[in-house]
């Protein structure tokens, strides 16, 4: 699972260094969409974000309904890093969270939440 | 009720709504209570003994339809076998319990000579041991016959656990269960309350999370997923790890005073044990 | 189970002790990785991870998966695996201190504000 993703990771980068010298911006385009397809990914993986369990978010299958469905995020969290902080320790905005802290826990690695806020900035 | 009411109201102004407050048990109670009564306005006090099923319909189907065939009925006769039968050393479980098989509704309790909370599975190991018999395990295995066969004689009976007051310990070991319910655990982060009060009713993933209330009052519970019939400690494992919390010895001070709070907190519920779950 | 570790710990430590000796005395076998600088480096770590996780444990907040994590780091360096071993180990590590930090960040009872008095 992890091996697998990093050799996907690994083939993003390979794709950006070579990329950048032949045409940056249709290259970058490409990595933003590999990203959220990732970020989706580690989202809905039980063993991993898991966010499903508790949000209705995208077309993920039998969602949870403890917490607000993911919808119109770009709008309501303008400034990503907002967003990268709830997701990294929802107890600091509502100390009574049932949301996991799933960066200060290292639920997740940092790489892996880059690629959710990425993906739940689409929905 | 009105009495618990007006108490935890009094207390609520005594101390202002400050949260860092060491309320009485009864207060709890009333807390609890409140909360369950509001989130579920449509069931009945007494129902909370059937669990989760007391608040999810569909899940209450199946439940009745397995209620039919109990799937928990060898582990009673099993039990009834054990009860009936000499150690060794030609004493028996009824030589330690002259009132027994119906006792359940004695446990958990303080024990004031050990200094401790006794449960009712110590309390049979206690006498095995004293009539030079192996202990049973705690978790899986044959303790669970013993407890289903004590359970089902104790049907009906009311649970009535009490924190004396000639004792300051037992208050500490009430306290120190109510600590452990609401503190979080594990790499994700929950307190027992997380799930089973502040989100009981809710959906986690498929799963509805049941009240806490009344989740004693049916132990031990056959449970599909294990294929057998499992103790309360060994389901206060489960819930333990499944948030990522290394678990405690099933019948070590941490479980046991853990079971005098939350077992507590069902004081008046009848006994209508051993239970069915998925 | 907690002691079974702490004895395989030690166990491991004086193994690598005595494999070291045993090097110094010129065996030309067994001069694997297990015996080199590195080696007793990962195995310090190994050893910071398990007192991490103690220390958890000793507030109530060990994590379900930090003494797995440690078993396994050792399996890695018994099996010369040092980079696997080293990353398991400072997992562990981390875990055992948030574990504590998180057990020690509620040393006194908050009630809930969703729980009403
Ligand atoms: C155990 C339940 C649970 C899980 C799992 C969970 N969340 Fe949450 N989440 C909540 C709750 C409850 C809230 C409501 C706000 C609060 O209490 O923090 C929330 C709020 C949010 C918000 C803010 C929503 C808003 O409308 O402002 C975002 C964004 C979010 N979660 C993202 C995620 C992502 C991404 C994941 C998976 C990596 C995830 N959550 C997993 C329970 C959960
Ligand atoms: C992540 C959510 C979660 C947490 C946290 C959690 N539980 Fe549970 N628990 C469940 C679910 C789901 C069930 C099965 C459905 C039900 O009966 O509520 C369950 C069932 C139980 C049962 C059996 C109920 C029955 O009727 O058979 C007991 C007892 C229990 N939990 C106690 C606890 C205790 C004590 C804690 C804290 C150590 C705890 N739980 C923490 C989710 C949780």
């Amino acid at each position: 699972m992890k091996r697998k993703y990093l050799v996907g990771a690994a083939g993003v980068l390979a794709a950006v260094i070579t990329g950048a010298i032949v045409a940056p911006q249709a290259v970058l385009a490409a990595k933003g969409a590999s990203m959220v397809e990732e970020g989706k990914k580690i989202a809905f993986d039980r063993k991993k974000g898991n966010c499903l369990a508790c949000h209705m978010m995208g077309d993920g299958a039998s969602p949870g309904n403890i917490a607000p469905p993911l919808l119109a995020m770009k709008s309501r969290y303008p400034d990503k890093a907002k967003l990268r902080a709830q997701i990294w320790d929802a107890t600091t905005a509502n100390p009574d969270s049932t949301m996991p802290p799933f960066g200060k826990h290292n639920i997740l690695s940092a790489s892996e939440l880059d690629k959710i806020v990425e993906y739940v900035w689409t929905l | 009720m009105k009495k618990l009411l007006a108490m935890s109201m009094t207390l609520m102004m005594a101390v202002g709504i400050s949260s860092n407050v060491v309320a009485s048990p009864e207060a709890d109670k009333a807390a609890w209570d409140n909360h369950y009564k509001q989130r579920f306005p449509g069931v009945p006090a007494d129902d909370y003994i059937n669990g989760v099923y007391a608040i999810d319909k569909v899940g209450r189907e199946n439940w009745e339809a397995i209620e039919e065939f109990p799937p928990y009925e060898p582990f009673i006769d099993a039990g009834e076998e054990m009860w009936n039968t000499p150690f060794a050393n030609g004493k028996g479980y009824k030589d330690c319990f002259p009132k027994g098989p119906a006792i359940a509704q004695n446990y958990p309790h303080w024990d004031k000579e050990k200094g401790m909370v006794m449960t009712l599975a110590l309390a049979l190991n206690n006498c095995r041991e004293a009539n030079g018999e192996k202990p049973l395990k705690y978790k899986k295995g044959s303790i669970n016959n013993i407890l289903s066969y004590v359970a089902y004689q104790s049907r009906g009976n009311k649970i009535n656990v009490v924190i004396p007051k000639d004792d300051p310990r037992a208050m500490e070991a009430y306290e120190d269960g109510k600590k452990f319910y609401y503190t979080r655990r594990g790499q994700l982060n929950f307190s027992c309350a997380s799930c089973h009060i502040q989100n009981a009713g809710n959906v986690l993933r498929t799963e509805v999370l049941g009240p806490a209330k009344g989740q004693i009052s049916h132990f031990p519970v056959y449970r599909s997923k294990w294929g057998t019939v499992g103790t309360l400690h060994r389901r206060f494992t489960g819930c333990n790890k499944q948030v990522r919390a290394a678990p405690f010895k099933a019948q070590g001070k941490e479980y046991r005073n853990l079971e005098y709070f939350l077992s507590y907190q069902s004081n008046g519920l009848e006994l209508n044990g051993p239970g069915a779950r998925k | 189970m907690r002691k079974n570790r702490f004895i395989s710990i030690l166990a491991l430590v004086a193994g690598l002790a005595v494999g070291i000796v045993g090097c110094a005395t010129a065996s030309e076998k067994g001069m694997t990785a297990k015996q080199s600088p590195k080696a007793a480096e990962v195995a310090q770590m190994i050893s910071d991870a398990d007192a991490a996780r103690k220390k958890a444990a000793s507030v109530k907040g060990e994590w379900r998966d930090t003494g797995k994590f440690i078993k396994n780091a050792q399996k890695a360096l018994e099996a010369s695996e040092l980079e696997r071993a080293m990353k398991l180990a400072k997992k562990a590590k981390a875990e055992g201190e948030l574990g504590y930090a998180q057990a020690v960040a509620q040393k006194d009872l908050k009630m809930p504000a969703y729980l009403k008095y």
